[in-house]
């Protein structure tokens, strides 16, 4: 007789193990990414969640096969089938280039409707060439405690977008953490790289669609999260609630709208598609989603008016009125919103 | 004489509707209450052992017969049996949830929803449900069944797992160079074969180049199917993975007698009896903790919360070269498997249907 082992506490060793050899490259990241991509090419479009170009692609390298197959348990039904099959093959044959006629020109129709929305979407604010200017990200050590503690009992790996070269991913790997981030800026992510950080440049939302429901244990959301317009933000939190597993936690590090401008340069505030949200409409926007357990953080108290010294005539009610601004103008300039996916 | 007969939408002998609904009837005569099984379809069964349903529709409502459903999937049987006043048990085994099936196979969807949806319509009528397992009995206890109690499959597990085609033994064993995977269960989207052969494709390249999988089990649906096959041929896994379909009990006995590791990573099972085969025959399990996988296993396995192929693939790496490991899996599931015993089981059975026509009496 053996002794017992606790298979709870192999399969934590097992996952620690696995996290620590992603962190440090000794276990192949793109092979896994490049299973999945395998795999997509014969899946039908309704098991993926593809973009626009993929699922156009899915399309077109798609065929009508009329030849049905043939194998049953029960005897002579395959010898059965092949005399229906070659019966009505003349049939089946005549419906299905019908229908590959008609699925070609849909997707045709599909790709002229979707340059349209690419010239919309380039005369658009978001795909502006001085967009490009936008770097919103600010100084997010202020939170390495808070991403820590609600990182570190989740289940899965943890997301960082837009994470810039890295800073919040190396702080949670240093703790343990099975930590990865991605930023649409190609400098930054090479500068990641030259650190042995694992940044993949591309887009938050590119990145979100192609993973597998429930596949996060947390994501962080950070950048993007401000400077991105309404229905781009309402996307990510619909993302966000599907690819995050059950238990799983979402944090927005986000600006304070009244520090806009004041926290980021005002030409990166002016040009940015879209401006940062209350933290309050955060936790509306996650609590309709299937979030709970939210809660809101500030970020540390910035430059604020001074009071006038008190032995100044009328010192106290000029006093109220310069806290009253400070309370209306002078907010901390960030906030952490923390939700987790209940079902 | 109390007649108790049992109502299966479609039964195969070599289906675990057959297996257990087979070894429901024997414990019922064995209390000496006359049963017969009526079936919506059947394949591969003597006429004297099973009647189809048509037979019993017609059929005058008795004041000492209890109707005994076998829910697993939706049927006509269900609405024509809550049409009528007998007592009803329903032996609940689950139904998949169509979502999984949905882009794969939708025309199969409305069938499993509609399972569904007699499942609950059931609920009324039934002074009893008995589930497989706890997991089951919860949705029956959700459903508002006023009564669920659980037993799991009445299933011979000595009689599945003793006979072996040794030819198919010998050849395995004399091309062995790696660890061996296995999976049993039909070819079906909710099954996750696709997972199984990423995560052993992950396997080969960064463990063991030497390593085989085995999926046995006949194809549910066609178009997954072939998605695993085209997926096994484009990353080049021919030579190692075999896809047996629906080969014989022998020929499947054969390849666990020669595998190192089972890997189950579906999405959804009401009780897995693929698992407690692969504790018949000591072989160590690595599985996703969905469902009612985890209460099926017990300890004999490594439950998972994360099935990417990085960590299945550590997983089952662990369990191959960790042998202190292996024989505690292998000990806790002769442990379980007593649990799933057939006597067991039969004696569960035989309980629950006195408590079911004491409460009716």
């Amino acid at each position: 007789m053996t002794m017992s082992i606790d298979t709870r506490k192999i399969v934590a060793e097992i996952e620690e193990e696995v996290r620590r050899k992603r962190a440090t490259g000794e276990l192949p990241a793109d092979f896994e990414r490049e299973l999945d991509s395998v795999f997509a090419r014969y899946a039908p479009v309704g098991a993926l969640d593809l973009h626009f170009d993929q699922l156009l692609e899915k399309i077109d390298a798609s065929t009508l096969d009329t030849i049905a197959p043939l194998e049953s348990s029960r005897p002579l039904v395959p010898q059965l089938k092949l005399v229906v099959r070659k019966a009505i093959g003349w049939y089946v044959r005549y419906i299905a280039n019908q229908l590959s006629a008609t699925m070609a020109g849909l997707s045709r129709a599909l790709r002229l409707l979707g340059n349209r929305v690419d010239v919309l979407e380039a005369n658009a604010p978001r795909l502006a060439a001085d967009a490009a200017l936008v770097n919103v990200a600010g100084d997010l050590s202020v939170w390495y405690d808070l991403v820590v503690a609600e990182t570190k009992s989740v289940t899965g790996r943890v997301l960082h977008a837009e994470c810039g070269t890295g800073g919040v991913v190396a702080h949670l790997v240093e703790a343990g953490i099975d930590a990865y981030g991605v930023d649409p800026d190609d400098d930054v992510v090479l500068e990641a790289g030259a650190r042995s950080i694992d940044v993949r440049a591309t887009d938050v939302t590119d990145h979100l669609r192609v993973l597998d429901p429930g596949s996060l244990g947390a994501i962080i959301l950070s950048g993007c999260v401000d400077r991105l317009g309404l229905g781009a933000q309402v996307a990510l939190a619909d993302l966000a609630s599907v690819k995050l597993a059950v238990g799983g936690r979402l944090l927005v590090l986000g600006t304070d709208p009244s520090a806009w401008g004041r926290a980021q340069s005002t030409v990166a505030a002016d040009l940015a598609p879209g401006r940062p949200l209350h933290p309050e409409t955060w936790v509306a926007l996650l609590e309709r989603r299937g979030f709970g357990d939210t809660s809101v953080h500030d970020g540390p108290a910035g430059e604020q008016l001074n009071p006038v010294p008190a032995k100044s005539a009328g010192a106290a009610a000029m006093n109220a009125n310069i806290a009253m601004l400070n309370r209306t103008l002078f907010r901390p300039s960030a906030y952490a919103v923390v939700a987790t996916r209940t079902h | 004489m109390t007649t108790i007969h049992q109502f299966v939408p479609s039964y195969t002998t070599r289906s675990w509707a057959g297996v257990h609904s087979g070894n429901v009837a024997d414990v019922l005569h064995g209390m000496g209450i006359e049963s017969k099984i009526f079936v919506g379809e059947a394949r591969g069964v003597r006429r004297s052992d099973v009647h189809p349903f048509r037979d019993f529709a017609h059929e005058p409502e008795r004041t000492d017969q209890w109707l005994l459903y076998q829910l697993s999937t939706g049927s006509l049987i269900a609405d024509a049996l809550t049409t009528r006043s007998e007592p009803v048990i329903v032996n609940y085994h689950n139904v998949t949830p169509g979502s999984l099936w949905a882009a794969w196979e939708p025309f199969v969807v409305p069938e499993m929803a509609e399972g569904r949806h007699q499942m609950h319509r059931l609920a009324g009528r039934t002074v009893l449900g008995i589930s497989d397992s706890s997991y089951n009995n919860a949705e029956l206890i959700a459903a508002g069944y006023p009564r669920g109690e659980v037993c799991p499959i009445l299933a011979d597990y000595d009689d599945l797992g003793s006979h072996g085609d040794s030819a198919t033994e010998s050849r395995l064993r004399a091309t062995k160079g790696g660890a061996d995977w296995m999976f049993v269960g039909r070819v079906a989207p909710n099954k996750c074969q696709h997972q199984i052969v990423k995560a052993f494709a992950f396997y080969r390249k960064v463990y063991d180049p030497g390593a085989r999988l085995w999926l046995a089990g006949g194809s549910a649906s066609h178009a997954y199917l072939r998605a695993i096959e085209n997926l096994v041929a484009a990353l080049g896994l021919d030579d190692a993975v075999t896809i047996l379909g629906s080969a014989s009990q022998d020929i499947v006995t054969a390849h666990h007698r020669v595998a190192d590791v089972v890997v189950c990573l579906s999405d959804h099972e009401g009780f897995c009896i693929p698992l407690v085969e692969a504790m018949w025959h000591g072989i160590p399990i690595v599985a996703y903790a969905s469902s009612a996988v985890p209460e099926t296993v017990g300890d004999a396995g490594l439950l998972l919360q994360d099935k990417s192929a990085a960590v299945v693939a550590a997983a089952v790496h662990r369990v191959v070269t960790d042998g202190a490991l292996r024989m505690s899996l292998v000990e806790a599931g002769t442990k379980r498997l007593s649990e799933l015993s057939l006597d067991r089981t039969r004696a569960r059975f035989a309980e629950l249907i006195e408590m079911a026509i004491g409460a009716g009496r």
